[in-house]
This record gives structure tokens, C-alpha cells and sequence, in this order.
């Protein structure tokens, strides 16, 4: 393979472990040695922080260096003979192990890191002697309501200050110090502050050991019970990677997943709770004027509502779209709306704007305004107009895809079909309600604020009888006779990047299943 | 008291009126047929288990009591058959009723009629029931038998082959494929086998000179010694009849028609009472062909010292202690087929068939040629 | 895959290819026990038989010290639930007959509790993973008591209650000190 001139740097030759490698010059030791499938224990160090070397986990030989050096700490030089495995390094390794477990309260099956606990793989690889201590250790504070979503337990810290560097580096909010000294070190924040910073769970995500944990997982499932499902944060417009740990049917916690160009290892407090919106509050039924219906019945009222509609005033007849659909669901509908029935009045609307910061946070708060936008053609009017033609009588009749609160009035003589996932105002007035699935529950993508397309995967079965929206439109169409036959949502995602361009260079990629963290490296 | 009771039947039922024959036979039936033989078929039942629960070191059925009458839980042939009546009687839906209906009928009727020509007790003197009679000089003697036919033996055979109509048919009425190749097999075992068990006593026939089951038994002598299994014809036969009518019974080692753990026999759809008179007609074939044995090998009711103790017992005492000296053998003989059962291994189908057609057959038409043979040149 | 058939050669001679003596031989080791035991336990003669079997109601078989009985939770020195919740019954279960909710102890010591812990005694099969698995000494099956048979099946499920009824204070203290719970006290 010819080395790219652009991505060509210069190079150091390292011997580690007796053999040769290469690597680009200045490169983090630790890292490098990862790199090449060697294995290094560590604590405090972390991809995405600065290194401080205080855990000594990571202590290997360096052929004239005078003792062990922390690998972490050290940039990889021309010509460094590195040992990771020797009797000498394994004894450091095993003694500062046992260092760090003796104040530390073992108390696995309480703690809710167990499982994906750094500490535990590693006394498990590099230790498993039984504790020799004598006498009662060192206590601390258990349970400390730390902050609004975090609970500290100091006795289980080791004092990696990992949570420190996040607060620091990524959140810019130094909310966590370590006061004192020695043994009775804790980690803690200054007196009558809180760990309150919009990044906090971070932390707890960072924690290598159970010191930090969240309130709202606190206690739902035990680790090793979960699946991860790689997917995006519907949360707002920056799209960030996330991990969905869901468990028998039923999501328990959103985490980032590591993406450099979005969100690098972190992710914002309020994107981990957009999952209770899959969980709570679900339309699950089909109905029609609020009674439940079939879904063959329901599909078979909303296309006699449309077709006469259609029929009649053609230029009353109004479609929706939908920035939390995903491209697929708006391809669907734009072929069914535009293409079909050559609906002319196409309106989208979304979430209303929120705040925003300039670490990760969008103030649009939805995941796929970009792929709207560039889905549907112009002009695209906005809600505001909608709201403006529902009250001019302009509009009698509106096929909406998405649940976003749109402004039906009770007597206003309007006809509405809603595909919804959340039960609300405007699924309580529509005429016909077309339960759809949410993005936790479909295979699809979302363009983000920069128009990087990502991929979503099922992560839960869907509720009750409700279908991915690409499929509930597809049926609306054999009814209204627009032929759609798509057998999954890649097939949908081929046929719109066939013709939208931002799709152009996107790849479906493999269809994942879940994998259960028990299976997994252990995660902070 | 005894006295008076005689001296009434010998005025009111004078022995050569045709009353008497017809009170005479019916009274023995029933008390041989209801008294001993359904009695006895019904204690095999309980014994079976119980017996081979001894010889496998188990229990057996032991709790079938009555209050604090517990006998070993023999009362649990009582049990099972009040169990058996009041059981579901069910007939599956595409079954021939009628001939569903018939089988068990069919299966048990022939070998209680066969159970007629066995000669069960010495006779009874009429009309001198309460003095001592010597053997042989009674005047006006009653047959312990219930009909005393010269066919004898062949009215059996005749009577007892009818049973495999029971099970040909039991498989066929059922409308259940298994259980009609287990009639099948049935058939073709009952009938391979009926051949050799004839044959055997053919020799027998021929050793006593008559079919006649009572005349042979009064070719037999008191002594063991003098009893019809002594002699080198006569003791092929006997293992040759032996062996023959463990086949005809349809019992471990040669089950193949019912198996009934393993392979479906022909009356898996049966239940309830009508299963209960296969089951009935099954072991009251083991009292016959028992009684059949002891009869023609081992002296019928004959015991030592009959002659001394018939010339000084009362008359009906003598025939009383007869009787129960030929239960006792026919119970051992019954015993000793259990003890086979629980012993042996079954034998596949085809070693069923070439014993029975390459094995047995000609060993008993050369044991018929030999106890020729043997008549001819020993007189 | 083909069936292998060994074919066992005939005994040779007239007394291997009979089996009469074969016969005889096995009817005389029936007959054997026969004698053994029908004396004994039918007629009441002998005391001694072979006899295994146990009339059950009144005779009961002694079960060894480690028998797998109905499940208990053991009780703290203060009469609360040992089990802290930890899910690793649950985990290693193959019947997946144990369910715990979880909650959060008033005690900031032993900071989490089961809210609900039922076992379904049907769903069971005595395997003994859950008691090998409990870190705690929270869960055993010492009881040597079957699981009663049940009019309904939800009546199969014990509850807290239920489990905690047969429970009782355990000794053994949490990260390894005191007696090894299988130790007779």
C-alpha cells in the first residue's frame, strides 16, 4: 500500500516486547502499545484527557531508563526498547493493584459498575491473590448526592481523577477536587457546590470504578444484563454517536460512542434522557376519531379521508414532514405525498429551538432537519405558516407524519391524519392515528447539522402494533394506489440514495445486532 | 347334617335322570369356572406384580387394604377390577363398533369354554358321599369335569384357537395401525405355535391311548413315579407343550403381539373393562394350559397315598382333598410361568417364527414318529 | 449416519445353542431372590430381605447433608434480608425461575435491597447455581423440604415473605471473614 503523501509523517522504529514496530513520532507510549495488540493495564489515562500518570497501572521498562516509567506519560522515541511483560513489570503491576484495592470497600455486588469494571478485569488479568490487609479499612462517605444526576460513593474511588479532567477538559466546569491526603483521600466538590454541570454523566461514563454512578441507572440492571445497539442521539442537530443499552425489550441508558468527528468520547446530560421518550407516553394502538380501530381499518379510513379530500379540493390538501423522521420515513412520504398523490402544499416542522453551547450542543433540536431539508424540494413552508392556513380555512385536510405539536383546534373543520409515537395534544384530536415506531426502534439514518448521515439500528421492538413510518406510508400508498413495495428500510435508504445527492456517498453498512456487555472489554 | 343333605339329593335327583346330568355339570362349572379359575386368574393378577417385585427386590403392590385387613395387598385384584368397570370406556371415533365390542368377548368366551374337558378332582360317588370308597370301585361315579367328552383334548385345541379371532380382531376394529400389526403378529405367532403345542400331545395321545383328558388321568398312577411325564416321548412333549403354550399365552419371552411397554400390542386402544377381559382372558389361558400340563404329565389330582386315604376318608372329603391337591398343582405350574416371565428376555419376531417353524415342529412330529415307535415296540 | 449393527456370534454346541442351561441358570437366579424375599417380607418369616424399596409415607430416606431443598433467604443479625440485590442468581439461573426488583436500602451501609424476590419453584430444577453464586450467603437450599405440590400455579411462587419465613440469621459476615457457610456451626 503507497504511503499517502498528505497522511505521511515521520516515523520512530520502537522495540516492544522484542519486536519491532513502527510508529508516528510523538504518539502517546500507552496508546501505541494498545495499538499493536499489546496489553497495558490503566486507570487514569483516557483517550480523550490529558494524562496525569497517577494511577502507576500502566509502568513498563524502558531500556535505559533508571525504573519503571509510566507508558501514559511517555512519547514514543526512535530506537526505545520497551518491556510490558517482564517478572519485574508484572510485580509493579500486581502490587500497585493490590495498592489500590486496599481501601476499597469490594463491595461488587451492591455497586452498579460491576461488570464493566476496570478494576475488576484488571485484578482479574493481573492480580487475583487474595487481600492480605489486617484490620478494618479506611471508611468514607457512601451514597453522597453528589448532583442532579449523580451519585458518589468515595470508599469505592480510586482516585484516578478521571471526573476531574472531564469536569475540567471537556465540560470547562471544575466542579470535582480530591481533598486531603494519603488514605483518606476523596474525591469530593468544593463545599456547597454540586456536580451540576450540563456534561456531568460524562463522568460517570469516564469513572473507571463504580465511585461515580447515575441516578437514573441506579440499580435498573446490572451490567452484564444489557445490549449495546450502536445508534444517534435524537436529541438535537450535532448527532451524536451513542450507544443503546437496553435490556429484555425495554432501553436503560443511552452512552456515547466513540466518533471523532461528531462527539469524540462525550455526550450532553440531556440527550441520555430523550430515551424515556421511546419508554413513556407511546401511542401503541390504531384508531380512528379516538376509538381504537385495525390497522387495516384505520389505513382504509386515512386513504378514503384522503382520496375524497383529494378528489374534491386537491389545493386544500396539506402534508407534513417531519425533522425527527428519518430519511427513509421522509423518502417514503415524499413519494407517496409528492410523487402519488401530487400534493402541493408540504409543510415541515420539528421541535421548537432550544438552548445551545459550543461544546456539543445544537440549538435545533432536531436529528434530521439537514436530510429534510435536502429530501424535500423547495418550497417548504414552515409551521408557522401551517398554522397561519389552518386558520385562513386554506387548509382542510393535513396527512402528518410525526408528533411534533401542531395547532389543531378543536373546531376548526380540519381532517387530520397523524402517524404519532407519542400520545399529545394533536393525536387526540386527528381523525385517524397511525401508530409508527421511534428511532430507537427502526433501522434508518438522520443527517446531522453537517450533513454526516449515520445509521440507526433497532435497538427494542416496537410497541403494540406500531411500524417503522416507512412501512405504515408504503401500506397508506397501496391503499390510495401508489405502489411502494419495500421489504426493509435498506431498501428504501438504496432507492432515496439513488436519488437525493447528500445520500450520494453514504453506506447503509452492516445491519447489527445487539451485543451484550457481557461479552464486551469493559467499558470506562 | 351332611348326611341329611345327600340323602336329599340322592332321593329328589336320582343319578341317571336327566335333571341330574344338567344340575350336575352346571354346579361344577360354576364353581370351577366362578370358584376357582376367575378366582385364581384374578390372584394372578396380584401375584404377577407381586411376585416379580420378590425377584427384582422390590415391593410390589402391598397397600390394597381393607380396614386392618391388609393380606399383602392381595385384595388389589379386587381393586383393579372395580378400577377396570368404572373406568372410561372409550372407543375411538373411527373404530367398527361392533367388532370393537366383540373382541374381548372374543378373546376371553373361548378359553373359559375350553377350561369344560379339565378333569379337576377324583369322582364323587353318588350316593355314598359320606362312606369310605376305594378308587375304581365306585358304582354311580360324577366326574369332577364338566363335560366328559371323547374328543377331549381336541374340543381344547378346537375351542382355545379361537382366542387369536379376539386379537385379529381387537387389532382390526381399533382403526389404529399399530394395534393391527400387533394383531397381526398375534396371529401369525398363535397360530405357528397352536401347531407344535398339538403335536405334542399328539405323542401324548398316542402314549395313552385316548383324547380323553379324565382317562388319562386315570392312566396315571398315585406316585410321582407313575405320573405321565416319566418316559423319554413324554418328556419332549412336556417341554415342547410347555414352551408352546407360553407362546400360545402371548408371554415374555414371546410378547411380541403386546409388549407392552416398548411396542404397540393390538388392544392399545382398548380400556377400562374391555381391556380388563383381554387381561382376564390372558391369565385364565396360563390356569388352562396349566391345568392341561397337569393333567397330562403330572397325574391330574393324582397325590401319593390317594388309595390308602380314599379307602378311609369319607367319600367327599377325599374328593374335596383331591381337588385341592390339583389347585395346588395347577397353582405352582401357574407360578412357575411367572417365574419364566420375569426371567426371560423377548425374542424378536423372526426367532419367534423360526423357533417356532424350524425348531419346534420338527422336533414334535419326530417325537410324534418316536412315541410311536415307543407304543409299538414297548408292548 | 448409518446404523452399526454388531452381530454377536451363536454359542456353540448344543448346550450354548439351546439356551436351555442358560435358561435354567437365569430361572434359578429369579428364582433365587424369590425365596429370598418372599419368605421374608410376604409371610413375615425371615427378617432379612433385599427388599429396596421405601414405603413412603412412613419410611423416608435420610438425606444426605448436601440434599438441594425448597429455597430460603437468610436474615441479617437484625432480622433484614442478606440478599443485596446483586442479580447473580438470577444471572447464573438456567431456568430463569428467580425475578428481584431492586430498591434502595435505608441503610446506607448496605445500600441496596431486593423490593421483590420471588422464585418460581416450578420453573426450578434444584441445580444449586443460585446458592454457589450468592456472594452474600443470602440465598440457600438447605431446607431438605420438596417443593409442595400446588392447587394453582401462581401459588408455585414464593415470595419474600415466603423465602424469608425459613430464614434465618447467617453468621457469615460479607467480604470473607467467619465460617465458610457449608461449615457446620
Amino acid at each position: 500500500m503507497a504511503a499517502d503523501p498528505r497522511t505521511a509523517v515521520e516515523t520512530v522504529t520502537v522495540i516492544v516486547d522484542g519486536k519491532e514496530h513502527k510508529f508516528p513520532k510523538g504518539m502517546n507510549l500507552l496508546e501505541a502499545c494498545l495499538s499493536v495488540g499489546v496489553k497495558i493495564p490503566f486507570f487514569c489515562y483516557h483517550p480523550g484527557l490529558s494524562s496525569p500518570a497517577v494511577c502507576r497501572q500502566c509502568l513498563v521498562e524502558i531500556k535505559g531508563a533508571p525504573k519503571p516509567v509510566p507508558s501514559c506519560y511517555t512519547a514514543v522515541a526512535d530506537k526505545m526498547e520497551v518491556t510490558t511483560n517482564s517478572p519485574r513489570v508484572l510485580e509493579i503491576r500486581r502490587q500497585m493493584l493490590e495498592f489500590t484495592l486496599l481501601n476499597h470497600p469490594i463491595d461488587c455486588p451492591v455497586c452498579d459498575k460491576a461488570g464493566e469494571c476496570s478494576l475488576q478485569r484488571h485484578y482479574f488479568d493481573w492480580d487475583g491473590k487474595l487481600a492480605r490487609n489486617e484490620g478494618d479499612k479506611v471508611r468514607k462517605a457512601k451514597v453522597v448526592d453528589v448532583g442532579k444526576h449523580i451519585v458518589l460513593d468515595q470508599e469505592r474511588c480510586i482516585l484516578c481523577t478521571r471526573c476531574i479532567r472531564v469536569c475540567n477538559e471537556v465540560a470547562k466546569s471544575p466542579d470535582l477536587t480530591i481533598a486531603n491526603r494519603g488514605s483518606h483521600s476523596v474525591l469530593t466538590t468544593a463545599p456547597g457546590q454540586r456536580l451540576d454541570n450540563p456534561y456531568s454523566l460524562n463522568t460517570v461514563d469516564v469513572c473507571p470504578v463504580g465511585a461515580l454512578t447515575a441516578k437514573d441507572f441506579r440499580f435498573a440492571r446490572r451490567a452484564w444484563e444489557l445490549c449495546a445497539t450502536p445508534s444517534v442521539c435524537p436529541g438535537c442537530a450535532t448527532g451524536c454517536s451513542i450507544e443503546i443499552h437496553a435490556s429484555r425489550g425495554k432501553i436503560h441508558r443511552l452512552v456515547p460512542r466513540e466518533n471523532p468527528l461528531v462527539n469524540k468520547f462525550w455526550m450532553c446530560d440531556e440527550g441520555r434522557f430523550t430515551y424515556k421518550a421511546v419508554t413513556e407516553n407511546r401511542v401503541r394502538l390504531p384508531s380512528i376519531d379516538g376509538k381504537r380501530a385495525t390497522l387495516p381499518a384505520a389505513l382504509a379510513e386515512a386513504a378514503r379521508l384522503l382520496g375524497e379530500d383529494l378528489a374534491g379540493a386537491p389545493q386544500r390538501v396539506g402534508v407534513v414532514f417531519s425533522f425527527q423522521a428519518t430519511n427513509e420515513d421522509t423518502h417514503v412520504l415524499l413519494r407517496l405525498a409528492l410523487d402519488g398523490l401530487k400534493i402541493e402544499r408540504v409543510y415541515a416542522g420539528g421541535r421548537a429551538l432550544g438552548g445551545s453551547d459550543t461544546i456539543l450542543v445544537s440549538a435545533d433540536k432536531n436529528p434530521n432537519t439537514t436530510g429534510v431539508v435536502r429530501t424535500v424540494p423547495p418550497p417548504l413552508r414552515t409551521l408557522k405558516e401551517l398554522t397561519r392556513d389552518l386558520a385562513t380555512g386554506a387548509l382542510t385536510t393535513v396527512l402528518v407524519l410525526g408528533n411534533e405539536a401542531l395547532p389543531v383546534a378543536a373546531a376548526t373543520p380540519v381532517t387530520v391524519i397523524v402517524l404519532a409515537s407519542n400520545k399529545g395534544p394533536l393525536v387526540a384530536a386527528a381523525n385517524v392515528v397511525l401508530p409508527i415506531a421511534m428511532w430507537a426502534e427502526v433501522d434508518g439514518s438522520f443527517a446531522n447539522k453537517d450533513g454526516l448521515v449515520q445509521r440507526l439500528h433497532a435497538a427494542v421492538p416496537c410497541p403494540g402494533e406500531a411500524l417503522p413510518g416507512w412501512e405504515v406510508l408504503a401500506r397508506l400508498g397501496g391503499k390510495l394506489g401508489v405502489e411502494m413495495a419495500y421489504a426493509s428500510a435498506s431498501e428504501v435508504f438504496a432507492e432515496a440514495a439513488g436519488r437525493h445527492g447528500f445520500l450520494k456517498d453514504a453506506v447503509w453498512g452492516d445491519s447489527s445486532r445487539p451485543v451484550q456487555l457481557r461479552f464486551g472489554e469493559s467499558r470506562g | 347334617m351332611a348326611d341329611s343333605i345327600f340323602a336329599f339329593f340322592a332321593r329328589h335327583l336320582p343319578y341317571d335322570s336327566a335333571g341330574f346330568a344338567a344340575f350336575a355339570a352346571l354346579l361344577k362349572s360354576a364353581v370351577f369356572i366362578l370358584g376357582f379359575v376367575m378366582l385364581l386368574a384374578g390372584i394372578l393378577t396380584w401375584m404377577e406384580r407381586r411376585q416379580s417385585a420378590m425377584m427384582q427386590d422390590r415391593l410390589g403392590p402391598c397397600r390394597a387394604n381393607l380396614g386392618r385387613f391388609k393380606a399383602w395387598g392381595l385384595l388389589h385384584f379386587v381393586a383393579d377390577a372395580v378400577k377396570m368397570i368404572f373406568k372410561e370406556d372409550f372407543i375411538p371415533p373411527k373404530a367398527s363398533k361392533l367388532l370393537f365390542a366383540l373382541a374381548p368377548m372374543l378373546a376371553l368366551a373361548p378359553v373359559l369354554i375350553a377350561t369344560a374337558v379339565i378333569p379337576f378332582g377324583a369322582p364323587l360317588c353318588y350316593g355314598r358321599m359320606t362312606e369310605a370308597v376305594p378308587l375304581g370301585v365306585c358304582a354311580l361315579p360324577v366326574e369332577m369335569q364338566a363335560a366328559r367328552l371323547d374328543a377331549g383334548l381336541l374340543f381344547y385345541f378346537a375351542i382355545a384357537s379361537l382366542a387369536v379371532y379376539g386379537t385379529v380382531l381387537a387389532g382390526w376394529a381399533s382403526h389404529n395401525k399399530w394395534a393391527l400389526m400387533g394383531g397381526m403378529r398375534a396371529a401369525s405367532q398363535m397360530m405357528s405355535y397352536e401347531v407344535t403345542m398339538g403335536m405334542a400331545v399328539m405323542a401324548m395321545f398316542l402314549v395313552y391311548g385316548t383324547l380323553e383328558p379324565g382317562a388319562m388321568v386315570n392312566a396315571q398312577g398315585n406316585r410321582p413315579w407313575q405320573w405321565g411325564i416319566w418316559g423319554v416321548p413324554q418328556a419332549i412333549a412336556f417341554v415342547l407343550f410347555l414352551t408352546a403354550a407360553i407362546a400360545e399365552n402371548k408371554r415374555t419371552p414371546f410378547d411380541i403381539p403386546e409388549g407392552e411397554s416398548e411396542i404397540v400390542g393390538y388392544f392399545v386402544e382398548y380400556s377400562g373393562m374391555r381391556f380388563g377381559m383381554f387381561y382376564l382372558g390372558e391369565f385364565i389361558e396360563i390356569i388352562t394350559s396349566s391345568a392341561i400340563a397337569v393333567t397330562v404329565f403330572f397325574g391330574g389330582w393324582r397325590f401319593p397315598f390317594a388309595g390308602t386315604l380314599a379307602a378311609s376318608w369319607p367319600n367327599w372329603l377325599f374328593v374335596l382333598l383331591s381337588v385341592g391337591v390339583w389347585s395346588l398343582k395347577v397353582f405352582l405350574f401357574c407360578a412357575f410361568q411367572l417365574l419364566i416371565r420375569w426371567t426371560l428376555p423377548r425374542l424378536r419376531p423372526d426367532q419367534l417364527l423360526k423357533l417356532g417353524w424350524q425348531r419346534l415342529l420338527p422336533l414334535s412330529i419326530a417325537n410324534v414318529v418316536l412315541a410311536a415307535g415307543w407304543v409299538l415296540f414297548s408292548r | 449416519m448409518a446404523v452399526t449393527v454388531k452381530v454377536v456370534a451363536r454359542p456353540a454346541g448344543i448346550r450354548g445353542h439351546t439356551y436351555l442351561v442358560a435358561v435354567a441358570e437365569g430361572m434359578w437366579v429369579t428364582f433365587r431372590h424369590l425365596m429370598k424375599n418372599f419368605p421374608g417380607n410376604v409371610l413375615g418369616l425371615r427378617k432379612k430381605t433385599d427388599i429396596a424399596t421405601l414405603s413412603y409415607p412412613e419410611e423416608k430416606q435420610a438425606y444426605p447433608a448436601r440434599n438441594r431443598g425448597l429455597h430460603r433467604l437468610m436474615k441479617r443479625e437484625n432480622g433484614d434480608v442478606r440478599c443485596v440485590a446483586c442479580m447473580m442468581c438470577p444471572t447464573v439461573c438456567p431456568a430463569h425461575c428467580i425475578t428481584i426488583v431492586p430498591e434502595e436500602a435505608p441503610d446506607n451501609a448496605v445500600e441496596k435491597r431486593p423490593r421483590i424476590f420471588e422464585i418460581d419453584e416450578l420453573r426450578c430444577v434444584v441445580c444449586g447455581l443460585c446458592v454457589e453464586a450468592c456472594p452474600c450467603d443470602a440465598i440457600r437450599m438447605d431446607t431438605k423440604v420438596h417443593a409442595p405440590p400446588t392447587l394453582r400455579r401462581a401459588d408455585a411462587i414464593l415470595d419474600m415473605e415466603a423465602l424469608l419465613a425459613r430464614g434465618e440469621p447467617s453468621i457469615a459476615t460479607q467480604g470473607g471473614t467467619g465460617p465458610f457457610w457449608r461449615e457446620k456451626v
